[in-house]
């Protein structure tokens, strides 16, 4: 499963629960749907550390990083190759 | 009225700065001619007088230009969340009755959807002819010509609002042109605020704590709202926020704890020195968040006291509030607070009962709802459903909340009391405690949800709890979550935690 599929199911799971997999696209904007508050971003911080080990500093909390699921999976992917 | 005061302002100080939003910086002498000639536009498309229009819109200017201009025709505002689902908006457009919407791209869609095929048309204006809407706030004001509004009446309705309360449907609160002329005249002589303060304004302005301490405390005393843009998420937000405070130097910031407790562990350098008053609301203020914002940033957080019915109540003022950070302050402008019991008796100084307030900007009652009315307005006077008491000094403290008390076995048990236990767990983050039906019993049980900040079980929350509260105190069950369910404000939606 690639990145932004990993990342979509989490938030269609974790912070869209019952509302389906084609709730949101992954060019979608979160921030202006509404779809992450700061919880669901702390919570997505989280699952994002765990499960690609990356390290999201307070400097990265930047809505340029989490306004779409691909910004999202980009941002992970740069955070993935800095730690590589 | 309420527009007579910014009149004031406008003719002698047109330089002055009333609105400032990103790099837009609208001068008060350039503020009333667009709600004039928007006002002129929305009387062309036919709404006017009596008219509720709602306003479903996020923190931006046209949504200070629109309330101004709507409610100088006479018209009332209903301000809506954006965010809200289109069940929920339905509820609400339908309750009011709306004639008119203002809205942007993002909500406009399911609001013209609510109101196809109604039998009364409904105006839609949007921000923008992005969605492919002809009537944008835009349009109207270029097309609208600029004349001086007229006064409106005390008695005309000025905003309908819903309260969510704590369970149940949101109820339909009124409040006149005298409610928030009033409410607004008492803001400079409480806070003392004037031409040279500016308001930083990140609570939502369709939530009366937005509108009232950010929008009525700033517009018509001559001060600056200073608003930071899509405040939502606020924790992606943070680095606007502080380059933005650094940037125009508000002076007077009404938040929630949660915005009090990012800023103080921001990463980066922050200069928070041209706050006077920091006033927090919503729920209530953890002293680590109090402690940790004085710290670093030198400024006390003082806790201020309002709802959807009565307005702005009380705030802390104290020149010295650190021994004093528990408490919601004195009475502001003509509010006055007592202390009753379940008869309506004052109780004690000290002792602890229901709130009931008396106030010029005090709601006549809940629309349609003639029963609820009778049992929260007394002669005048509103019982807040608010327990708490006043100290010798008149200052006042929120204990809890006499709704949500909850019974077993013949005890009241206030879950705030056992909230307060809990949270001094070294793993509970967050506790909140709400009574459930007992399966056997037919009584309710007490229920704590918990936010864990480290590893613990059920059997350790509730030893915890047997070692400091009396045993029907102790809760019975305890649910683990990931964050507690809350309002864009920061109430806690315990009716989603049964």
């Amino acid at each position: 499963m690639s990145a932004a599929a990993d990342i979509h199911t989490f938030i269609v799971e974790e912070l869209l629960p019952g509302r389906g997999i084609d709730a949101i696209d992954h060019d979608d904007d979160l921030l202006a749907l509404g779809v992450i508050d700061s919880h669901g971003v702390i919570e997505l911080v989280g699952f994002l550390q765990r499960r690609y080990d990356v390290s999201i500093a307070d400097e990265d909390l930047t809505p340029e990083h989490f306004s779409s699921i691909a910004s999202i999976a980009q941002f992970v992917a740069s955070k993935s190759d800095v730690v590589g | 009225m309420l527009l007579d005061l910014v009149y004031a302002v406008a003719e002698d100080h047109p330089d002055q700065i009333a609105v400032v939003h990103g790099d837009e910086r609208i001068a008060y002498r350039d503020f009333v001619e667009r709600v004039e000639r928007l006002a002129a536009g929305l009387l062309d498309r036919g709404l006017g007088a009596g008219d509720p229009i709602a306003l479903v819109l996020p923190n931006v200017p046209e949504f200070v230009v629109a309330l101004y201009a709507i409610t100088g025709i006479g018209a009332a505002i209903v301000p809506l969340n954006p965010q809200l689902k289109y069940d929920e908006l339905h509820f609400r457009l339908h309750q009011s009755g709306v004639r008119g919407i203002i809205s942007d791209d993002r909500a406009v869609g399911v609001c013209e959807r609510i109101v196809a095929g109604w039998e009364q048309p409904v105006e839609i204006v949007t921000t923008s002819t992005a969605h492919g809407h002809g009537t944008t706030i835009a349009s109207l004001i270029e097309g609208g010509e600029a004349r001086r509004l007229a006064p409106r009446s005390p008695e005309e309705v000025f905003v309908y609002q819903f309260s969510s309360g704590s369970t149940g449907r949101p109820k339909r609160v009124a409040r006149t042109h005298g409610n928030v002329h009033a409410e607004a005249r008492a803001y400079p002589s409480a806070f003392g605020t004037g031409l040279d303060d500016g308001v930083f304004c990140v609570t939502p302005l369709f939530h009366d704590y937005g509108m009232t301490c950010s929008l009525l405390a700033s517009t018509p005393a001559g001060a600056t709202l200073v608003m930071l843009e899509d405040p939502n998420p606020f924790v992606l937000k943070r680095p606007r926020a502080i380059e933005l405070i650094e940037r125009e130097r508000p002076t007077i910031f009404p938040g929630v704890p949660f915005t009090f407790r990012l800023l103080a562990e921001a990463p980066q350098d922050a200069d928070m020195s041209s706050l006077r008053w920091c006033f927090s609301a919503g729920t209530a203020l953890p002293r680590e968040v109090f402690d940790a914002f004085l710290e670093r940033f030198g400024v006390p957080i003082r806790q201020l006291y309002g709802s959807t019915e009565t307005g702005t109540l009380a705030a802390n003022l104290d020149a010295h509030p650190i021994a004093t950070f528990a408490s919601v302050g004195k009475p502001v402008g003509d509010v006055e607070i007592a202390v009753v019991d379940d008869d309506g008796a004052p109780v004690p100084t000290g002792a602890v009962g229901e709130l009931l307030v008396a106030s010029p900007a005090l709601t006549s009652g809940y629309l349609d709802q003639p029963e609820l009315t009778a049992a929260a307005c007394r002669d005048g006077r509103y019982l807040t459903g608010d327990l708490g008491r006043v100290d010798e000094e008149g200052r006042v403290y929120i204990t809890g909340r006499k709704k949500l008390l909850i019974p077993v076995g013949g005890y009241k048990v206030d879950p705030i009391e056992v909230e307060d236990v809990l949270n001094t767990h070294p793993a509970i983050a967050e506790a909140i405690v709400v009574g459930v039906p007992g399966e056997n019993t037919g009584e309710e049980i007490v229920k704590a949800a918990v936010v864990p900040s480290a590893t613990c079980d059920e059997r350790d929350v509730i030893r915890y709890a047997q070692e400091r509260l009396a045993n029907y105190k102790v809760p019975r069950i305890v649910e683990f979550l990931d964050e507690i369910p809350k309002s864009p404000t920061g109430k806690i939606l315990r009716q989603y935690l049964l």
